[in-house]
């Protein structure tokens, strides 16, 4: 398979732009290669779907992405700013401002409260304000579980809770990682629908699905294998591709 | 927020946190007992060395020369210079005074004279108190029975009170009183001499002292001055001090050191120095350690808290490994959150703050318990080691100033306990949680 650039996405004009990534492991066996050498840019307002096989890098692009790791090689640019010569500590500050995090397994924290779990995101990021945690529940349908525990939550309003705490800090990107991985038909469409809401408002949403059907909600898809990235349109020619 | 997850931690991870803490607790509460009985065993070990006799001893210092014979004193009272009985008061006065814990005046006489059943007496006697208050406020009770409690009596001791002009109470060592045939009982008349009537001394018990006093009569002061003589006079002074242990400082002669080294010299309660005071304030006195006490009592001290210095070390490693396999586990349990929280943007300096805070409330909860606690068992082993009876042994040794001690060394012993289980959780990928199931 051919390693396929997107080159209709300026990366000047990208919230995110990968320009030549590698993400190299040691390993037993030497050095992994993770990620190969990716270059693609994602436009503020886009909403899109990485898919691939297990093993194919999906983890990794993630994880630099999201700031939780750097690039071995090459440049990664976030929202104008460049994570490759960030110290830990400017890494930290910089993942709290730009990244909201959904993930598949919801990791609410069991004994907090449906709300206390929106403000500990509050918390880490400036300060708590338990109205605004309030409204951001309210705004994933959650205003009246607010006090509930997550066990007594369902998956899906577990998720919408998770959903509510990535939203709470106004991050210019939202990261789902197999939002709908967890849950039944029903609350996967509801989940869905949410996303579909937020890319509505204008929120940025970088996808990591299985899921062919939520693949198909994206605008477009990065596809990885064997850790190179190739780019395809999904639901109409957002970006222009080229092979 | 802060607050409700470190105290949501306490009650979650109860039996984590109670194991934790439990290690703290023993540790704080073995280190609390060796401190305690390591600040007070001076005390202790001189009360127990007590039983050896004097520590420091007085004489004129006009008569540097003792003319002993067997060990008894055979130098004519009038033949040599002599302290005043009333000069004593003077010791509850110097820097140390508190650190004073017996005196004991000797008057040294012959007692010439007949009993009852017409043996004839000619006998070394020591004028000595028995039961006597030293100075008026605050008066120290003292005499030669609290300062030879290894000294046996058949009997009872002489009371001072009972001695008149014509004659007073005596006991005799066990020697002399076989020799003699004296009893509980016995009346001895002393011969009249010189300027001193005869006198009566009634035998009120039977001493066993296992040396030379076994051959002597002991009588009370008062009355061994009257038939001597000479009132208010006194040969010697055994006195009983609480000293620090002798080093090379104590060792230097105070005249040659410079004004300030003097000043330190003088406020540490070194035999010598205390010697020094004595001969400061009683004019004509000259003072010196019985260097063989101080020595035995230097070297025991030395030994019982290198003893338990190194018991607390031990009991303080073995509470920072217990809490460090502890906090290991509670932390391993919570590595979700702690990746959560990182992928949430929390710095590793705002978690490792939040377990070092867990860490630290727990070492000042427990190592407050293992103060009261390690007070308790200090107390209870005071007793028990010393075997001894008072104040020391009585409940528990609370000492206040080793509170923040203790709490100081548990906050010591829990962070760096800690620190090995929070730097591997903080340097686990906090994207292992993010791909969790994936």
């Amino acid at each position: 398979m051919e390693n396929l650039v997107d080159q209709g996405t300026r990366p000047d004009c990208a919230v995110i732009a990968l320009i030549g990534v590698t993400r190299e492991y040691a390993g037993h066996g030497g050095v992994v290669r993770a990620l190969d050498q990716a270059s693609f840019s994602i436009v503020a307002g886009e909403w899109v779907a990485i898919t691939g096989p297990s093993g194919s890098g999906k983890s990794t692009l993630v994880n630099l992405i999201g700031c939780l790791d750097r690039p071995t090689q090459g440049e990664l640019v976030i929202d104008g700013v460049s994570t490759s010569s960030m110290s830990p500590a400017e890494l930290d500050r910089f993942r709290a401002d730009k990244i909201g995090f959904i993930f598949q397994q919801f990791h609410l924290i069991p004994y907090l409260s449906a709300l206390e779990n929106v403000m500990l995101a509050q918390y880490f990021h400036s300060m708590t304000d338990a109205k605004e945690a309030r409204s951001s529940l309210e705004r994933v349908g959650l205003g009246h579980r607010a006090e509930h525990l997550p066990s007594e939550l369902s998956g899906g309003e577990q998720q919408r809770v998770c959903i509510a705490r990535a939203l709470i800090n106004n991050p210019p990107i939202l990261l789902a990682d197999e939002p709908t991985g967890n849950l039944d038909a029903a609350n996967q469409k509801i989940v869905a629908d949410l996303l579909r809401g937020l890319h509505a408002t204008g929120h940025t949403i970088v996808m990591v699905t299985h899921d062919p059907e939520m693949a198909a909600l994206a605008q477009r898809r990065i596809a990885l294998s064997h850790g190179k990235v190739f780019c395809h349109p999904v639901n109409g020619p957002v970006v222009s591709l080229e092979r | 927020m802060f607050f409700r997850l470190l105290m949501e931690s306490f009650r979650r991870q109860r039996r984590r946190k109670l194991l934790a803490g439990l290690a703290i607790l023993l540790g704080t509460t073995a280190v609390t007992a060796m401190l305690a009985l390591a600040t007070t065993i001076g005390d202790r070990i001189h009360q127990e060395l007590a039983v050896y006799g004097a520590n420091i001893v007085v004489y004129p210092a006009a008569d540097q020369l003792e003319v002993k014979v067997g060990g008894v004193d055979v130098k004519p009272v009038s033949g040599g210079a002599l302290l005043h009985e009333s000069d004593l008061a003077k010791l509850r006065g110097i820097f140390w005074a508190n650190n004073i814990t017996g005196v004991s005046p000797e008057l040294p006489i012959r007692v010439v004279g007949k009993t009852a059943s017409g043996m004839s007496v000619d006998a070394a006697a020591t004028g000595l108190w028995f039961d006597h208050f030293l100075g008026k406020a605050d008066a120290l009770k003292t005499g030669t029975a609290a300062m030879h409690p290894w000294w046996k009596i058949q009997g009872s001791w002489p009371k001072e009170e009972a001695t008149t002009d014509t004659g007073s109470e005596a006991v005799a060592g066990t020697v002399l009183a076989s020799h003699l045939h004296l009893t509980p009982g016995t009346v001895i008349q002393t011969n009249a001499g010189g300027n001193t009537a005869s006198r009566s001394l009634r035998i009120t018990g039977i001493v066993s002292a296992g040396d030379d006093t076994d051959n002597q009569l002991l009588l009370p002061l008062n009355a061994a001055q009257q038939i001597a003589g000479t009132p208010d006079a006194v040969r010697r002074v055994e006195v009983s001090a609480r000293t620090k242990p002798e080093d090379t400082f104590a060792r230097k002669d105070p005249d040659t050191l410079s004004p300030a080294q003097r000043e330190i010299w003088y406020c540490r309660p070194y035999a010598n120095s205390i010697a020094y005071q004595i001969r400061e304030a009683i004019p004509g006195a000259r003072a010196e350690q019985v260097r063989r006490v101080e020595q035995s009592e230097g070297t025991v001290l030395k030994r019982i808290s290198g003893l338990m210095w190194l018991i607390s070390a031990a009991a303080l490693l073995a509470a920072g490994f217990a809490v460090s396999a502890a906090m290991a586990t509670a932390i391993l349990e919570r590595q979700g959150e702690i990746g959560l929280m990182r992928s949430l943007g929390a710095s590793k300096t705002t978690v490792a703050l939040l377990f070092y805070t867990e860490a630290g409330l727990l070492a000042v909860f427990a190592g407050g318990l293992g103060y009261l606690a390690g007070s308790g068992l200090a107390g209870w082993l005071g007793a028990r080691i010393f075997a001894s009876e008072g104040p020391a042994s009585a409940g528990s040794l609370l000492i206040p100033v080793l509170f923040p001690v203790v709490v100081t060394l548990a906050l010591l012993v829990a962070l760096a306990g800690s620190t090995p289980a929070i730097r591997r959780a903080l340097t686990t990928d906090p994207s292992a949680i993010l791909r969790a199931g994936a």
